[in-house]
């Protein structure tokens, strides 16, 4: 029997066509009731197309962000490199990186996993799914207006918000309303008894961002008011956004893959909350020294230091769920690839907590060491969810597996290693860059000419990188474009009728 | 398709308490500074910026200066911001009234520039700095902005065409260059920044809030 | 006139007070209890019973007691293309 594509398989309704005994057969065979067998193909297939459709948006810009990453990475050691033109200018060509490789691959990315997530979490369908391309189609629009915008010259100016409020913010606002709406009528169309705590990370992270967005556009800022406003958002919109729907992904795919519940729930319910309250005081770490009334400064460096305790609260439950179990990481690149990006939240966070501190914070404001610090949490952790979870759900949108080990081994090598390249090389540029900023005696020359060799194994770092995105991509193409290089996949009862697996024009002939 | 009370009540908790908490954190670090804030005004000596700085600082914001260079002095107690002669006193939210928006940068792979107007207020050198940094610097790793200008030849140059003075690795035989009125705009802005004048008391040494008119200021503790 | 520091110690008594409430309230409404349960929502019946090639024959067979009859892995279950996947 051979394989069918993806796009091929009949829709749920072939469900109502069969005789009781066949429900009840195959339902058996997935584990599930047989009442549950329609809401489980109705909540896949609900969610498939908008799911493989950011999947595949999230690539491209993940492929586009990366390109830019070099570019910008090369020019800080190599400064005639691409300086005639205006649209690849430094200061432009590294703001489409971070919107690209932000705002494109891991929001793109991680609300694909939150559509996917989220109707299995609450044993329904995705409602307004069409609602929910819409709004992807919308939101990607957005993003590419803020990248071409920032590459032609126009910007609102504030780090992290420069696309132009007034033509990039309907699409976004729009796309990602309309996707909000589709999660939340989802959450409220439930029919599970619980709500498990990956939803509660989603939903907030749904609820939140439309609140740091307004606060971040506010049009009527003065003066350092704008700074506050900028690092409130800058900041949350990590926390807030993307950390939150990957820790929502850390929960779910670490016991799912290893069949043992999380380890305490408990924690898990302290960990959200206590996130959530000293996270959103974190944002004026990114000011210290600066002009703005102390107390403020003070209140954010109080928080990030408690921010120990929710991190501490997920670094317990994530690690006592995989012990013993590490083994598994060979078998699982799922796993591999989330145990990772928990490990690497847990190191982000409590880097964090130490630079906000005055006396840290003096060496290393102002250098690499955040750029390094921020691709930590951005791609060790956020992209490292991000694939480990399409890693995941892509086999069970398109029910076949990926073609290649090699290139999943490839992809998570090439990835690891030049991520720790990147944090070393730049970390390191970072620390004696901010000593001989501090040294009065040594002149501003000394603290540029120390960090350019950890800037070329920074740029070294990110075409390794690249490397490992183009071939994900690749691999990516392969599973969705070519079916006939997918294994066969046997359906439960492949010598009885083939019920489900069946095309549209079979099953319309019988 | 039930509809349980509960779940509606649990999932109405975690969005209430999730919203609650934002909010609060939005009133504590965004609304009440903003307040705060408003009493903040310029000194004297502080002019809002013409229409040709405030341009160049569009230029500025366009070219992401920003992601290099910051604008900021710090503590003298805490730093060395003023031991490298970047200013004579940290600066204060007094600074910033006429930024909008505020330009205090993160990075310093560039030196510090919110006195670079008072450090070199020479319009050649910035010229000719954003040309070609390493005419004037050997060792910048700074882009060239090469398309804030044009190479004109010598007979092309008109009567009102702002020549650049060059000199270094990219300046050619025969060819004259010529400022853009956006590079002009910009050194206009460059020069501009000046915080030097001296600042009696601000806002951020204080803790006091007034809620009204400016009267408290200068007044407290 | 009013001190920077008392209106930053009211709204975190705000900011603290609200979630406590929230979470009593969450306490009262039956959130907390069976949290066992909740930790079990995300997984179906035949996921706890699948065989996992890293675990060893004791935890294998614990497993089995307490689920019940073991089940082959499908091509891609881990999110991988499984080495001797069929083919």
């Amino acid at each position: 029997m051979t394989a069918v594509p993806g796009d091929q398989l009949a829709s749920a309704d072939v469900v109502g066509r069969l005789t009781p005994q066949e429900v009840e057969a195959v339902a058996g065979s997935r584990g599930l009731a047989p009442e549950d067998l329609e809401i489980r193909l109705r909540a896949d297939a609900s969610s498939r197309r908008a799911v493989l459709a950011l999947f595949a948006v999230a690539i491209g810009w993940l492929l586009v962000g990366s390109i830019f990453g070099d570019i910008a990475s090369i020019k800080l050691h190599t400064p005639e490199f691409l300086t005639n033109h205006a649209w690849l200018t430094f200061g432009r060509v590294r703001t489409a990186h971070l919107h690209a490789v932000n705002y494109g691959w891991g929001t793109a990315a991680l609300i694909g996993m939150s559509l996917w997530l989220m109707p299995r979490l609450v044993h329904s369908e995705l409602k307004g799914a069409r609602f929910a391309i819409v709004g992807a189609v919308l939101f990607t629009i957005g993003v590419a207006i803020g990248v071409v915008a920032v590459l032609a010259g126009y910007s609102d100016g504030m780090e992290w918000l420069e696309a132009p409020r007034w033509v990039a913010g309907p699409f976004l606002v729009i796309g990602g309303g309309l996707i909000g709406l589709s999660l939340f009528r989802t959450v409220i169309s439930r029919q599970s008894e619980h709500l498990y705590v990956s939803v509660w990370y989603i939903l907030g992270a749904f609820i939140w961002f439309p609140m740091l967005y307004v606060v971040g556009k506010w049009p009527t800022y003065n003066g350092v008011e704008s700074a506050a406003a900028n690092w409130f958002f800058a900041h949350n919109v990590l926390g807030f956004w993307l950390t939150a729907m990957s820790l929502g992904g850390a929960y779910y795919f670490i016991p799912k893959v290893l069949g043992r519940p999380i380890y305490s729930y408990q924690l898990s319910i302290v960990g959200f909350w206590s996130l959530a309250m000293f996270y959103s005081l974190n944002g004026m770490h990114h000011l210290v020294g600066g002009p703005l009334p102390t107390w403020m400064i003070t209140t954010s460096i109080v928080a990030s230091v408690f921010m120990f305790i929710p991190v501490a609260a997920t670094a317990i439950n994530l690690h006592m769920t995989v012990v013993g179990r590490f083994g598994a990481m060979r078998y699982s690149p799922t796993l591999r690839f989330v145990v990772i990006g928990g490990l690497a939240y847990t190191a982000v966070s409590l880097q964090g907590s130490f630079t906000a501190l005055r006396e840290v914070n003096r060496v290393t404001h102002f250098t690499h060491w955040t750029v390094a610090h921020s691709h930590v949490g951005g791609y060790a952790f956020v992209t490292f969810l991000a694939f480990g979870a399409m890693y995941y759900i892509v086999p069970r949108l398109l029910e076949r597996e990926w073609p290649s080990e090699r290139l999943i081994r490839w992809h998570f090598n090439l990835a690891l290693g030049g991520v720790a390249l990147y944090v070393v090389a730049l970390s390191w540029a970072g620390v004696v860059q901010g000593l001989a900023l501090l040294d009065p005696s040594l002149p501003f020359e000394e603290s540029v000419r120390r960090t350019i060799p950890g800037l070329w194994g920074r740029s070294l770092a990110g075409l390794i990188l690249t490397a490992a995105h183009f071939i994900f991509a690749y691999h990516f193409w392969l599973m969705v474009r070519r079916p006939e290089r997918a294994v066969r996949v046997r359906p439960p009862f492949h010598d009885a009728r083939p019920v489900l697996y069946t095309t549209r024009a079979e099953a319309g002939r019988r | 398709m039930k509809m349980s009370g509960d779940f509606m009540a649990r999932s109405s908790l975690v969005a209430l308490g999730a919203f609650a908490i934002m909010a609060s954190a939005i009133t504590i670090l965004v609304v009440i500074p903003k307040i705060m804030l408003r009493q903040v005004q310029a000194m004297p000596e502080l002019q809002p910026y013409t229409e040709e700085q405030l341009r160049g600082r569009q230029v500025y914001i366009q070219n992401g200066c920003l992601y290099c260079h910051s604008q900021q002095i710090r503590d003298p107690a805490f730093t060395t911001d003023v031991d490298r002669g970047w200013g004579s006193r940290p600066t204060v939210p007094e600074d910033y009234v006429y930024d909008r928006p505020h330009l205090l940068g993160t990075m310093r792979t560039g030196p510090d520039l919110i006195n670079v107007g008072q450090r070199i207020p020479s319009e050649d050198w910035h010229l000719l700095h954003l040309y070609d940094p390493r005419a004037l610097v050997a060792w910048s790793t700074m882009p060239a902005f090469p398309f804030l200008f044009e190479e004109k030849s010598p007979e092309e140059v008109g009567e009102n065409d702002r020549v650049v003075p060059t000199s270094g690795p990219r300046a050619k035989e025969g060819i004259t260059v010529v400022a853009k009125p956006d590079a002009l705009a910009l050194v206009a802005y460059l020069i501009s920044l000046d915080r030097q004048y001296p600042v009696a008391d601000s806002l951020r040494a204080t803790d006091q809030v007034v809620v009204g008119t400016r009267g408290g200021m200068g007044d407290g503790p | 006139m009013l001190p920077t520091s008392l209106l930053v110690a009211l709204a975190t008594v705000a900011m603290t007070l609200i979630p406590a409430l929230v979470l009593f309230w969450a306490w009262r409404k039956g959130l907390f209890h069976d949290l066992d349960g909740q930790s079990r929502v995300i997984f179906d019946e035949r996921d706890l019973r699948v065989k996992r090639p890293w675990e060893s024959d004791v935890e294998q067979l614990e497993r089995e007691v307490t689920y019940g009859p073991a089940e082959p892995a499908r091509p891609g279950e881990w999110g991988g293309a499984d080495r001797g996947g069929a083919r």
